[in-house]
């Protein structure tokens, strides 16, 4: 299958403490295997934070007031450096969600800190967090795209709201919408397009910002595998042009397919934490 | 200046994109904000009834035939200086006569006088504040000058006329008018600003998924409120001056003929409270807007 062959080409056969550097240095000799249409790279804002983690959880937890005797996430402590691809896998109810919550500040951990590019989650004013959504680019398996706004319109509005000049979106919108290889539906409705392609929609409008970490819930839970595939396939390549990406999912082909770094979670507990890892029986 | 661009922007393509909640708004804005300015209208012009029913109480205090000139001119200066009086004016036995004859269409009993003027003469005193009127009558009765040259000594109450129950009932009347007009209005404004602030909530649940993500995609709360204040202000704008204009129809149309049926009663305001009261209401409209959408929107936008 090309794609195993592509991913076999691709894939980081370091472990994941060693292996940013090496990383960086993929992303940087091998500018031909990223598409010409991807978004400019800063490389060297890449490799600065090299060896930095760019997410890291110190001693997380997070009780519900509904369920005092059952925190949703218990004492996670982990480390995410910029440029990693991860998935995070678990039950219903494991602690996904809340896990992607936290990071997009939507809640606050009952106890420990969470650091974002330096910035701690924990102590960080409201009004700020606005400005940390716009470095975090979010996908949901429920595609949640506007449906009285075209293909189009739904990129461009997200670069509307935060204030960017018309110029920037007549610019970035249609760029990123090439990378997806939806250039030929930008004035499509959303519910004009199959359910695949409106998920490209909204990882584009997740990415058009240029987010440096995008976060993927369940990306491919609507979809049939051979359309996961092509998702994965397009998460992968926006990994490769430095952004980090987080999916959390139940697909278990999928994460034995790509050897990716694993975080698993079980009824708040951090279970696995595993370089090139797979599914697995545990979750 | 370019978000209130877009904020503008947004407004107007709400219309197009929530037109029935958008109509429903404005409808809302309109017949709340028409009601308060037809009362408002009302009020008006119940006040200015009231007000003239009021100004023609005034105190007439009767003067002895004897009464000594001097006497009478220090009264007058001792009236003139309590407060509360506007004007005090003497009418004398024959101007009391003729006003008599001037206010009876049957002759014959000018004539069947004889000559003779049964008529007193009078201190007439007209009030700033009708509603001192009691006082102003009290402290004459126990004036030691007018005692001695009002009609009858013996009992000075007696030649001082004011209505006095007519009075009281008056104001009793006028008083509970006022209040009762005051609160119906601001009963009406809360009623306006629950409706208004409902709609709009409405307006804003129906787009709730945009606010979503709008949040998600890191807009800061100023930006997603900005659309919604603007669409607010601009239904309660168009709501308003619906109103200012259906009332100002009723003014040429409806009061003209009313007041040709109830020619007894004044409907007269002047034009510049007209302008006021309109200007009034775009003012609430405007605020009530602004407060029901800023209120609505406030639970979207918990970070």
């Amino acid at each position: 299958m090309a794609n195993s062959a592509r991913r076999g080409q691709y894939s980081r056969p370091q472990g994941r403490h060693g292996g940013h550097a090496a990383y960086g240095r993929a992303a940087t000799s091998a500018p031909n295997q990223l598409s010409s249409t991807l978004p400019s790279l800063d490389i060297d804002e890449i490799s600065m934070q090299m060896g930095t983690p760019v997410i890291t959880f110190d001693h997380v937890t997070k009780v519900y007031p509904a369920q005092p005797n059952r925190p949703a996430l218990n004492n996670i402590s982990l480390q995410i450096y910029a440029g990693e691809f991860l998935f995070l896998i678990g039950h219903s109810g494991s602690g996904k969600s809340t896990f992607i919550k936290l990071l997009t500040r939507e809640i606050t951990p009952t106890e420990g800190r969470i650091y974002v590019a330096d910035e701690d989650l924990t102590t960080m004013r409201n009004w700020r967090v606005p400005y940390l959504r716009r470095n975090i680019g979010c996908v949901f398996q429920d595609f949640k795209l506007l449906p009285n706004k075209t293909v189009f319109e739904n990129v461009a509005f997200a670069l509307e709201v935060i204030g960017k000049s018309r110029h920037v979106i007549r610019t970035q919108a249609p760029e990123v919408l090439r990378l997806v290889g939806l250039q030929d539906k930008m004035n499509k409705m959303p519910d004009q397009l199959s359910g695949g392609e409106q998920q490209r929609v909204s990882i584009a409008r997740a990415i058009v910002n240029r987010p440096p970490l995008l976060i993927c819930d369940e990306p491919t839970g609507n979809l049939d595998p051979q359309t996961s595939r092509g998702i994965m396939d397009l998460l992968e390549r926006i990994n490769r042009t430095g952004t980090t990406v987080l999916v959390a999912t139940h697909d278990r082909g999928m994460v034995d397919n790509m050897r990716r770094r694993v975080i698993a979670l079980d009824r708040g507990q951090l279970t696995r934490d595993q370089d090139r890892g797979v599914y697995g029986s545990d979750v | 200046m370019s978000s209130l661009a877009y904020f503008f922007k947004e407004s107007l393509q709400g219309f197009t994109r929530n037109l029935s909640t958008a109509l429903g708004s404005i409808i809302t804005i309109f017949l709340s904000l028409l009601i308060i300015g037809i009362f408002l209208v009302v009020g008006v012009m119940v006040e200015n009834l009231v007000t003239n029913i009021e100004n023609e109480v005034s105190i007439t205090a009767y003067v002895a035939d004897d009464a000594d000139q001097a006497e009478i001119d220090r009264v007058m200066g001792t009236v003139r200086s309590m407060e509360n009086v506007s004007n005090v004016s003497f009418t004398t036995k024959e101007q009391a006569l003729e006003k008599f004859s001037n206010s009876i269409s049957n002759a014959e009993i000018i004539e069947q006088l004889d000559g003779q003027n049964p008529l007193p003469a009078s201190i007439d005193i007209e009030l700033s504040d009708p509603q001192s009127v009691d006082s102003v009558a009290h402290q004459l009765e126990s004036n030691a000058t007018y005692q001695k040259i009002c009609e009858d000594p013996s009992n000075p109450a007696d030649s001082i006329k004011y209505g006095q129950a007519t009075v009281e009932r008056l104001f009793a009347v006028t008083n509970y008018v006022r209040y009762i007009g005051i609160a119906l209005i601001v009963l009406l404004i809360f009623i306006a600003l629950v409706f208004i602030n409902n709609t709009i909530r409405l307006a804003i649940l129906a787009r709730r998924k945009e606010i979503a993500i709008m949040r998600l995609v890191g807009a800061s709360n100023g930006f997603i409120r900005g659309p919604f204040l603007m669409e607010g202000a601009l239904h309660a704008i168009i709501g308003s001056v619906l109103a200012v204009i259906v009332i100002q129809l009723l003014r040429v149309s409806a009061i003209p003929r009313l007041q040709e049926s109830l020619q007894f009663l004044s409907f007269d305001i002047a034009g510049s409270t007209y302008v006021m009261i309109y200007a009034a209401l775009v003012l609430a409209g405007l605020i009530m807007g602004l407060i029901g959408s800023a209120f609505a929107m406030r639970r979207y936008l918990k970070v």
